[in-house]
């Protein structure tokens, strides 16, 4: 039963085990689960095992589901479902305006509730296809964040509904602050970052384990036997280096922010450094780059094991990143382009790492992206990207 | 917490507000015998659901508090070596020395296992310990035996208990592991169901304090920048707080005089901006 569910799931992305499927058979098979209701919400219990999938569950679920229930929707049915898609169609005014075959102009002049009859009129004389839901599926990046789209009258829509049937509640999305595209918290960051301890065993056997000493005792028949043992300590050295200048990386300051605020109370050993756009002769140890440079060229004499991280959106001009005296900064001049200067810190420090707070999908369209991305392995600024990137950064060799 | 309405079916406590998606949760788990996995923002209720459960079905709550520190066996068994020995030395005990089996503590998982009835057991904050752990911990309860091998011996479980695990940790669990669990997320209370919460704490507390309190709460975990929102927890000792203060008017919340912060912002951080963000604030 609900196979074609099942694998709908995981065509969406939901790591769906069948293990898990089957106890879902196993629960339907006693007799637990008697409503659409109860399906809905026993089989995300069993099948989905993280909060980052609600969302996308309740899509799913609306779009599979929503066929079944819907066959002769009601008026008010109806008009739930037209007010979710509008909501979706809202952030998207043109295509709306296209799709009902008005101008956004006298769009405009409709009130939401105007907007919505006329919306329903079509949708009535328009044959079943335009509310199969197509739009409910894919993963094409909408925005986001929050209910309230964008409305040419200035209106908040949907987010209002309170219903009762399951179909109608995971429409509600309720889970979309969860979901994956949701923004990076301080506390999600400091998740991550943890992974990048690095507690090994150093210096001289002078912990006593007390618990090892007793058991090894008792079995001497109570002959002291005391276990020694090293400590654990934190060796690993991290240098942030974060591009704090400029427009294009000011919509990411706050996020960059969060990771240096936490990324300080993670490691025993951190350096940071500031830079603008791309890496010349200096580095700066004061946010406004002006007090305390620090040599490039000096880096070598650290220890190389060290794990190097950039923080930066790695967007420029390509002459800042290619040219020799390229920066755009009149009073930092210099004989070497940026280019080989980063290509000099990635040789330098075997394991580093550029996390760029753009999004993966918008790095081909930026030429110097593409030819940072050949010098330092790069990875999104996002939970998933973190993960990558620490794992990367811990490998052995 | 009292001790009342034994039933089979959960259906909430007296001290908790369960919703109705929970509920089902909870009580498919029991069915298909599988752990339930709690996750949400602390102070939303996780650890408090198993003792509301216990409550509910009049069951004995087994409480494995996860440290860091913590290796499986402990949570199973304990060989009392240092007993036994100190028996053998001075032999003025009633156990017998040279059986070990007198030796062996149960430990929380243990205890649950030999337990003579069907009992909850709560495994709180897993994600402290680190992953070996956790999987070795699901093989243990998946398969509901251990060996002591001390003394050879096989414990099996009398009653499958009711098994509620709670996690705090942002990322998931290893794959493994959630494989043998059901899932929920308890997201954060809507103002209304948190109108419900309080008054469960708070049955003759007044329209107007409770107006004003979850209104200034809701508005408070909106501050820009705080790390550590105020969760349900925070709330309800803050209106404990504020009912012990006879000087206190339900008014004075409206002109954006908080008293107690401190209850509700925990990080020193986050207070100050929370002191700054007050002023400014208007209900």
């Amino acid at each position: 039963m609900f196979t074609n569910f099942f694998y709908l799931l995981r065509q969406v992305g939901i790591p769906v085990s069948p293990t898990s499927f089957l106890r879902l058979q196993k629960a339907l098979g006693i007799g637990l689960i008697t409503s659409i209701d109860d399906f809905y919400t026993a089989a995300r219990a069993i099948l989905v095992k993280s909060e980052r999938y609600f969302d996308l569950y309740d899509q799913a679920f609306a779009h599979h589901f929503e066929g079944a229930e819907l066959k002769e929707p009601e008026e008010f049915e109806l008009s739930e479902v037209a007010r979710a898609m509008l909501d979706e169609w809202l952030k998207d005014p043109k295509g709306l305006a296209d799709a009902l075959g008005m101008d956004e102009e006298s769009l405009n002049k409709l009130s939401p509730d105007e907007l919505l009859q006329y919306f329903l009129d079509r949708l009535k004389e328009q044959t079943g296809e335009h509310h199969g839901g197509g739009k409910w599926i894919g993963t094409g990046g909408t925005s986001p964040v929050g209910h309230s789209g964008y409305h040419p009258g200035g209106m908040r829509v949907g987010g209002i509904s309170r219903s009762k049937s399951a179909v109608k509640v995971a429409m509600d999305r309720r889970y979309r602050d969860y979901s994956q595209e949701g923004p990076l918290t301080q506390a999600q960051i400091g998740e991550a970052l943890k992974r990048l301890r690095n507690l090994v065993p150093a210096g001289p056997k002078d912990v006593i384990n007390i618990d090892e000493t007793i058991y090894q005792t008792m079995k001497n028949a109570g002959e002291i036997e005391i276990v020694f043992e090293r400590s654990l300590k934190d060796r690993l050295k991290v240098i942030l280096a974060i591009d704090n200048g400029g427009w294009s990386m000011e919509p990411y300051i706050e996020l960059v922010q969060t990771l240096f605020n936490y990324s300080r109370a993670q490691f025993k050993e951190l350096r940071t450094f500031f830079f603008h756009n791309t890496i010349y002769d200096n580095l700066w140890e004061d946010p406004p780059r002006f007090r305390k440079p620090f040599k490039v060229d000096d880096l070598a004499r650290l220890d190389p094991e060290t794990r190097f991280i950039i923080v930066g959106d790695a967007s420029m001009a390509p002459y800042e990143l290619m040219a020799t005296d390229g920066s755009i900064h009149i009073e930092e001049r210099t004989m070497k382009p940026s280019y080989e200067r980063l290509r000099f810190i990635a040789e330098t420090f075997p394991k580093s790492a550029w996390f760029n707070p753009k999004m993966a999908d918008e790095w081909p369209y930026t030429r110097t992206i593409n030819v940072i991305q050949e010098i330092f392995p790069m990875f999104e600024l996002t939970i998933d990207g973190l993960e990558n990137a620490v794992s990367y950064l811990m490998q052995k060799n | 917490m009292s001790q009342n309405n034994p039933s089979t079916a959960f259906a909430g406590a007296s001290k908790y507000v369960l919703d109705e998606e929970l509920a089902k949760i909870v009580n498919i788990s029991m069915a298909v015998e599988m752990p339930l996995l709690l996750k949400g923002e602390p102070g939303t209720g996780k650890t408090m659901l198993a003792h509301a459960i216990a409550e509910s079905l009049n069951m004995r709550l087994i409480v494995l508090n996860v440290k860091s520190s913590m290796k499986l066996v402990e949570t199973l068994y304990q060989y009392d070596t240092l007993t036994r020995l100190n028996d053998s030395r001075f032999g003025d005990s009633s156990r017998d020395v040279s059986n070990i089996e007198d030796y062996i503590k149960m430990g929380k998982i243990g205890q649950s296992f030999v337990s003579d009835e069907r009992v909850v057991l709560l495994i709180d904050e897993i994600d402290k310990a680190d992953t070996d752990f956790q999987d070795d911990m699901l093989d243990v309860l998946d398969q509901m035996e251990f060996d002591i091998i001390e003394i050879d011996k096989t414990i099996s479980a009398k009653y499958r208990p009711v098994i509620v695990i709670t996690s705090n940790a942002k990322k998931d669990l290893s794959d493994p592991f959630l494989g043998r669990c059901n899932f929920h997320h308890i997201a954060f209370p809507e103002p209304d169901m948190m109108r419900t919460i309080v008054r469960v704490h708070f049955p003759d507390i007044s329209k107007d304090l409770l107006d004003h309190t979850v209104k200034a709460f809701y508005r408070m975990r909106e501050f820009r920048g705080i790390e550590k929102k105020p969760a349900t927890r925070e709330l309800i000792n803050w209106i404990r707080a504020l009912n012990a203060d006879s000087d206190f008017r339900a008014k004075d919340l409206v002109k954006a005089d908080i008293p107690y912060l401190g209850v509700l912002f925990k990080k020193s951080p986050d207070y100050i901006i929370a002191q700054n963000s007050v002023s400014r604030m208007r209900l």
